[in-house]
């Protein structure tokens, strides 16, 4: 079912229509908060808080962008309120900084034997784990939900230029954290 | 960007692409092939999940009228606003019949053109956006039936 007619079937009342509408949402709502919160008990209960949101708002949403857009919106502001009273800085400063990029690099990099390393990955998700909220949840965005970066624009309320930025610092720092993995100088 | 930046963004996305075609990675530059790594990983799902019924539970809750808690809580909150407005412009009303000799030739002299009879309807413009202003967000602020 598109969006638009989605919308008009919540506003409308029609059985089921708006648990139909959380389960096509929720699978982006929870990247966004729980990669935002961290804590999966505390993002469980945002999600919640988002889609009743959402329920309660609904007939505001004027179809200007995506309902996909509309909806990751509500989640990414209830996620960064919920940051802001707790005090927790989304992005550090050092995130500004800029990262030199490794020149040289050893060519003996087996993939799949490093991916059936399991120490390695798990080495990898910690440095994931450990990147600021930000960019932590647009990695996942453009990884796991394959937002393009416009979309992903949409529902931060960043310009492109910079998530293009945030998006290469990261994975520039999550490579040298592989790279001190893998004992290859730099 | 300068070069070097844009070789290494063009390697990140480079393996991200293939990651989704699931191409061989034989052949592939080193570069890039450690970021198909990071790829993978980053596009393996999240450990933690939201419950199986959890849009059922949540249109049950968006569908159940409000609790007899939460409509209390939002009775209190109006009669709470009501009182505080009332106290507000009983001693606004206190002050100025105490103390308003004192201001209103002060205000009358900033104002080197209005005389008093100015004054009241400035002052009566000014209570009628006020109160008009309290009306709106009353009218805004109850939910639609």
């Amino acid at each position: 079912m598109a969006g638009r007619e989605l919308v008009e079937a919540v506003l409308a009342g029609r059985p089921g229509a708006f648990e139909r509408l959380v389960r096509e949402y929720q699978g982006l709502c929870w990247h966004i908060i729980v990669r935002l919160v961290r804590n999966p008990e505390d993002a469980r209960e945002l999600c919640q808080d988002t889609f009743l949101r959402v329920h309660r708002c609904l007939h505001q949403y004027r179809h200007e962008s995506t309902l996909q857009t509309w909806i990751g919106r509500v989640a990414y502001s209830i996620a960064l309120r919920h940051l802001e009273r707790r005090r927790i800085p989304i992005a550090t400063s050092e995130d500004e900084e800029g990262c030199a990029a490794a020149l040289n690099i050893g060519s003996d990099f087996d993939l799949e034997a490093a991916c059936a390393d399991g120490q390695t990955v798990r080495h990898l998700h910690q440095a994931i784990e450990a990147l600021p909220p930000l960019q932590r949840m647009l990695l996942t965005l453009y990884y796991l939900e394959e937002l393009p970066i416009p979309e992903i624009a949409g529902i931060t309320g960043l310009a492109s230029g910079t998530i293009k930025s945030h998006l290469f610092r990261s994975r520039l720092r999550l490579r040298d954290a592989l790279e001190a993995k893998i004992g290859v100088a730099v | 960007m300068n070069d070097t930046d844009e070789r290494e963004w063009q390697a990140q996305e480079h393996a991200l692409q293939a990651e989704r075609l699931d191409l061989d990675s034989r052949g592939a530059d080193a570069r890039v092939r450690r970021y198909r790594l990071l790829a993978r990983t980053l596009r393996q799902p999240l450990r933690d999940t939201l419950p199986e019924d959890f849009a059922a539970r949540v249109a049950a809750r968006a569908a159940a009228p409000p609790t007899l808690m939460a409509s209390a809580s939002d009775r209190f909150e109006s009669i709470l606003l009501a009182v505080l407005a009332g106290f507000l412009v009983m001693f606004a009303g206190v002050v100025l019949a105490r103390d308003g000799q004192a201001w209103l030739p002060a205000i009358r002299a900033t104002l080197p053109a209005a005389d008093l009879q100015d004054l009241r309807w400035l002052l009566a413009f000014a209570g009628c956006l006020g109160l008009s202003w309290v009306l709106w967000q009353g009218a805004w602020r109850r939910p639609a039936v």
